[in-house]
């Protein structure tokens, strides 16, 4: 019992060094998995009320250039009403049914927490279940891909950014079609890697990336960037950079994308699996 | 004493305020995120009993865990910069010891000094940090360059509030 107290004594600072580390290490292993809730449990509450008043005056900051971005997106949306406005003057639809061509359910959200800077970046929008977000919602701003909700509370959602090095995202090339899987690779946060295009396909540097409609998260032709440059890799694959639309450090405004038929689709999916 | 805790409970809050609001919001090409608040460990007095330096480490770096969603990252790296103190100050103390509740600062110890034991310090805590992070020992090297870049920023903030705590 005195040797066990004497080396208590001799070792403490080591012992209570090891429990601190040990919680820690704990915590971190945790809280940092890719759906956890804790995410959102460790933004509410005390830090997610300072939060809310720093992006607020950056938000004011912002306004000129949000409202020129809104106006632009006003015009493209009258432009494409006037078009469903006159293709269904020629067509038969049922008046009372109101979603019944309507695939995707659009919702604008803010920003309210946004990181760049980690290998693993996560960002929140203001709005949750409440306001009819789900967990594998698509998150585009008004230039591109922005990430993918992976938790929901009442208010809040949390979404993986793409600059996330476990962000995986299937895109095409747009000016051929061949598609390939794209991936953050941690270094620079304005470039993406898109992989698995094979050798015998050609494009330029300059040609449009955009989403597939494969993974049923993202409607298909959403655009993500264009390509930088690109290099031979290992097999008979093209590895190439992809120079990303959205800028992660301006995101302010999203839009967040809900498929209404995602779910009749996976379980179709599901039977021949 | 208590002027002591007041003092430090409100260079404490400040430099919790001035990361948080401030320095998180850095983020310069991705490579350069200085973590300016661990110079409260570093401006701990020196005969400040190891368990408390410890126990005060976890919970400044929780707290800045707490700000920036990242739970038990910035809590490891810095128990494991309170635990390495002690043996930098007895590596750099001075020749006749150090003066009785003296805190390691620059205008008590000179410039080098200061340099040569906030250096190590701040490098392994930048080590550990951006490491854990990472999780993973691909792009090890690139993952070296951002500790390299951030520590001299870090660094350098830290020897300019110093300068400013040396003009109170």
């Amino acid at each position: 019992m005195r040797n066990l107290l004497n080396f208590l004594a001799r070792y403490n600072s080591l012992i209570i060094f090891l429990i601190l580390e040990g919680i820690a290490l704990y915590l971190l292993s945790s809280g940092n998995s890719y759906h956890n809730t804790r995410i959102v449990k460790a933004t509410r509450g005390f830090a997610y009320r300072f939060e809310q008043i720093v992006s607020s005056t950056r938000n004011y900051l912002y306004l000129k250039q949000v409202n020129q971005t809104l106006a632009m997106k006003n015009a493209v949306l009258q432009n494409q009403m006037e078009n469903i406005v006159k293709s269904r003057d020629s067509l038969f639809f049922l008046v009372d049914d109101t979603i019944h061509f309507q695939k995707y359910i659009h919702t604008s959200a803010q920003i309210v927490n946004n990181t760049v800077n980690r290998q693993k970046n996560f960002f929140t929008v203001n709005k949750g279940r409440n306001h009819g977000l789900a967990v594998d919602m698509a998150v585009v701003s008004d230039d591109g891909v922005a990430g993918i909700i992976v938790a929901c509370s009442q208010n809040f959602s949390v979404a993986m950014s793409l600059l996330n090095v476990d962000f995986r995202l299937s895109a095409r090339i747009r000016s051929n079609g061949y598609f390939g899987s794209l991936a953050w690779d941690g270094a620079n946060y304005r470039f993406a890697v898109l992989s698995e295009i094979p050798q015998h396909v050609t494009f330029g540097i300059g040609d449009t990336i955009e989403t597939t409609g494969y993974s049923a998260v993202f409607p298909e032709g959403v655009m993500i960037g264009t390509i930088a440059d690109y290099e031979k890799s290992g097999g008979d694959f093209y590895r190439i950079r992809v120079l990303l639309k959205t800028d992660f450090k301006k995101l302010h405004y999203l839009d967040v994308i809900g498929d209404l038929t995602r779910n009749e689709r996976l379980e179709l999916e599901q039977q021949f699996q | 004493m208590i002027n002591n805790f007041l003092r430090y409970s409100i260079i404490f809050v400040l430099l919790i305020l001035l990361q948080v609001l401030l320095f998180n919001n850095i983020q310069f090409s991705g490579y350069v995120n200085p973590y300016v608040y661990l110079m409260f460990i570093l401006i701990l007095p020196v005969e400040i009993q190891s368990w408390l330096l410890l126990l005060i480490s976890f919970l400044t770096g929780f707290l800045i865990d707490l700000f920036s969603g990242t739970p038990g990252m910035h809590s490891s790296a810095t128990v494991l910069a309170g635990f390495i103190r002690p043996f930098i100050l007895r590596i750099k103390s001075p020749r006749d010891g150090y003066e009785a509740g003296s805190n390691p600062s620059m205008f008590m110890y000179g410039f080098r000094w200061f340099l040569g034991y906030s250096i190590p310090i701040v490098f392994i805590h930048h080590f550990a940090l951006f490491y854990l992070e990472v999780f993973r020992f691909t792009d090890f090297f690139n993952t070296l360059l951002r500790v390299l870049l951030s520590s001299l920023f870090t660094i350098t903030f830290i020897l300019l509030l110093e300068f400013i705590r040396k003009g109170r």
